[in-house]
């Protein structure tokens, strides 16, 4: 019971916990109601039937008083009010008012109670349905007298009760449902304010507050949310400081090392065989160290702030040729449909870092890219690079966009690379809105993709 | 001016960096003056007339951004800064304080020497092509704009207006071809020689400082116009 109402939104639960209050409430309020009307409307029945019951047995009985007169005669005279009939015990013999009734409807019960000298009441079903009988013995004449007073037309105003009665509990319970869905929309209303704020925030939209409120049970709330969201903002701007610092703190020692290493290499020809190679170790180990640091810091500014820089149109066609030319690699290599419009909203920084670590990932683990395609595809334009290395094995297609993820070759051959490229590809096709993904290119290498969509982002 | 050695000052406040950059441009033929603060090159700027100047953004009590500024008060010496973040607004601060260009730490001496080497070419002799018109009426309005190639000048009037030698080689590219529409692209590999992924806020820059020169109204230019979306023009008055 508690699952299944659990599992419902509380909006339901609202809706449904009022319906039921205003139904359980109805239906004790009708109840009485009924039942009071139902023994008041039938005492005061029973009273004036006790009346005229009374009443018409002191008329048999003053008739019957005079000498001669006998009992059927009186009692075809006697015309009881409201559809009353009457049947008459003289001795053993009865008479009634109508063919209707007769000894057959005054049950036992009463008829011993009026034999032993009091007057009685009884309520009896007949076929043509309930009714009252009441008797009255008259000492006086030796008879015993009952009057049968019908309570069908009682019986009709208790049934149109019951049915107005019956209905206004139904209106009440929907109207208690009513209630619990207004109330459940306003009682949830904030709560959806706070979701719509937190969506937004989690989109990056980090100034973001939930509007001031006078309501005394939201103050509470909206105080707490808008304070946690300030200290996330701050915080995520004290990270994004600490990256900065990290950056200049490390750059610098490392700028007089690297311009140290090259005033050094223009005196290679001083060096002995031995310097030499160390110092070629140096400029290498240099190299990768610059490389590790620049992916570093190019992962945390993707991590970090919202892009600072507005985004620019960037013909990706255009970007990959540079790419290629710039890293010495075959213009060859470029497959491209000159009608197609690669141009995408971006970073082009970002995008040619991206490119850049997707070529260099080939180089590393395959010996360089054997194709680079770039192709528009209903609405995304996908930059895909092939290699012909041994491919990547179906389980690890995912997780070669981790960080410090690296290729099984890599591990066994020591290549260069901290193994942040490709999860650098990630997160900028992530920033971009689109995605990276690896799969098998046609000639069984590794065929690393990147789609970037060509609207806004 | 073969064999004269170029004067170069370098203003760093960290003493490795310093010392390794005086090495590595004296290997590359420069003669190198240094300054460890603000206030160190401001004088040396004086005493030792440098024809370049690579500045450290980051210095003690007088900053980078305040040391490009007071230089530019005087001189039109080509600068570039040398900051740990490209992406800043610091860059486009010092660029807006009169900075040339700039490279980011850690950099390797061949790119400073390249970028060196840009604007040195433009600002040695000038070697305008021998087509060059003698001058480009730029707004005929009195008093009038002319832009003297051979000369190295701009004048509205009689007056001479004092434009970096950056700015003057940028109005020079745009008049070669006025009406024309010029890509950023295309103005970073001419005048700054930069490849297809150079910054293109350096021209933005630039652009905005030179109309503060050249335009009536910089908030309205009309000489130097933008086209959305392609790049700049010159449009004759």
């Amino acid at each position: 019971m508690r699952g299944a109402l659990g599992s419902r939104g509380l909006r339901s639960r609202i809706v449904m916990g009022s319906a039921v209050g205003a139904l359980l409430v109805s239906v004790v309020l009708v109840t009485t109601t009924w039942l009071l009307a139902r023994s008041y409307l039938l005492e005061q029945r029973e009273g004036s039937s006790t009346r005229q019951a009374f009443a018409d047995a002191n008329v048999l009985g003053s008739r019957l008083a005079t000498a001669g007169t006998a009992v059927g005669d009186v009692v075809a005279e006697l015309a009881p009010s409201g559809g009353a009939d009457v049947v008459v015990r003289s001795g053993d013999a009865w008479y009634s008012s109508s063919l209707d009734v007769g000894a057959r409807d005054v049950p036992v019960d009463l008829r011993a109670v009026v034999a032993a000298g009091s007057a009685g009441t009884i309520r009896v079903d007949t076929p043509e349905g309930p009714a009252l009988v009441v008797g009255v013995p008259v000492s006086s004449a030796g008879v015993e007298f009952y009057e049968l007073a019908p309570l069908t037309e009682l019986q009709q105003v208790l049934r149109t009760l019951a049915v107005v009665l019956g209905a206004g509990a139904l209106a009440a319970t929907a109207a208690g449902a009513a209630f619990g869905g207004w109330a459940g929309r306003r009682a949830l209303q904030p709560l959806e304010q706070v979701a719509g704020a937190a969506t937004r925030i989690a989109g990056g939209e980090l100034t973001t507050r939930l509007p001031p409120t006078a309501d005394p049970d939201l103050v509470a709330i909206v105080a707490g949310f808008n304070s946690m969201v300030d200290a996330l903002a701050a915080r995520i701007e004290r990270d994004a400081r600490f990256v900065g610092d990290v950056s200049h703190e490390l750059r610098s020692p490392l700028t007089g090392v690297v311009t140290s290493v090259e005033v050094l290499a223009t005196r290679r020809g001083e060096l002995s065989p031995r310097a030499d190679q160390a110092l070629a170790l140096v400029e290498r180990e240099l190299a990768r160290f610059r490389q590790m640091l620049d992916d570093l810091l190019a992962l945390a500014r993707l991590d970090g702030a919202p892009p600072s820089d507005p985004d620019v149109p960037v013909s990706v066609t255009a970007l990959v040729r540079e790419v290629l030319a710039a890293g010495g690699w075959d213009r060859g290599l470029l497959h491209a449909d000159p009608e197609d419009v690669t141009t995408v909203p971006g970073d082009k920084n970002a995008l040619e870092r991206a490119v850049r670590n997707l070529l260099d990932n080939a180089a590393r683990h395959a010996g360089g890219p054997s194709a680079v395609h770039v192709q528009r595809r209903d609405g995304v334009v996908v930059v895909s690079v092939d290699d012909d290395g041994p491919g990547v094995p179906v389980e690890d297609r995912e997780r070669v966009f981790e960080r410090f993820a690296r290729g099984p070759r890599a591990a066994r051959r020591s290549l260069p690379g901290a193994g942040l490229g490709l999860a650098i590809v990630a997160e900028t096709a992530a920033r971009h809105g689109g995605a990276a993904w690896c799969t098998a290119a046609p000639s069984g290498g590794a065929r690393l993709s990147l789609s970037l969509p060509v609207g806004a982002r | 001016m073969p064999g004269v050695a170029p004067r170069l000052l370098v203003v760093e406040d960290d003493d490795p960096i310093r010392t390794a950059l005086r090495w590595a441009l004296e290997d590359e033929g420069y003669d190198v003056a240094e300054a460890v603060s603000g206030e160190e090159a401001l004088a040396a700027v004086g005493t030792a007339t440098p024809d370049l100047m690579v500045v450290d953004l980051m210095l003690g009590s007088m900053d980078g951004f305040a040391v490009i500024r007071e230089v530019r008060r005087e001189h039109d010496l080509p600068i570039i800064v040398v900051s740990a973040r490209a992406d800043t607004h610091d860059i486009v601060a010092a660029l807006e304080a009169g900075a040339d260009d700039y490279v980011t730490k850690p950099f390797q001496v061949k790119e400073i020497t390249a970028r060196l080497r840009a604007l040195r070419r433009r600002a040695g002799s000038g070697a305008p092509a021998a087509s060059a018109p003698a001058e480009v009426v730029l707004d005929r309005t009195a008093p009038a704009l002319v832009l003297r190639e051979a000369a190295g000048t701009v004048h509205r009037g009689d007056e001479q207006l004092p434009l970096t030698l950056t700015e003057f080689r940028l109005l020079c590219e745009l008049a070669s071809a006025p009406g024309r529409v010029f890509s950023r692209q295309v103005l970073l590999e001419r005048v700054w020689e930069h490849g297809f992924f150079g910054d293109e806020r350096i021209v933005d820059v630039h652009i905005r400082r030179l109309r503060t020169k050249v335009e009536r109204d910089p908030a309205a230019p009309r000489v130097v116009v933008t086209v959305r979306g392609l790049g700049y023009r010159l449009d004759p008055q």
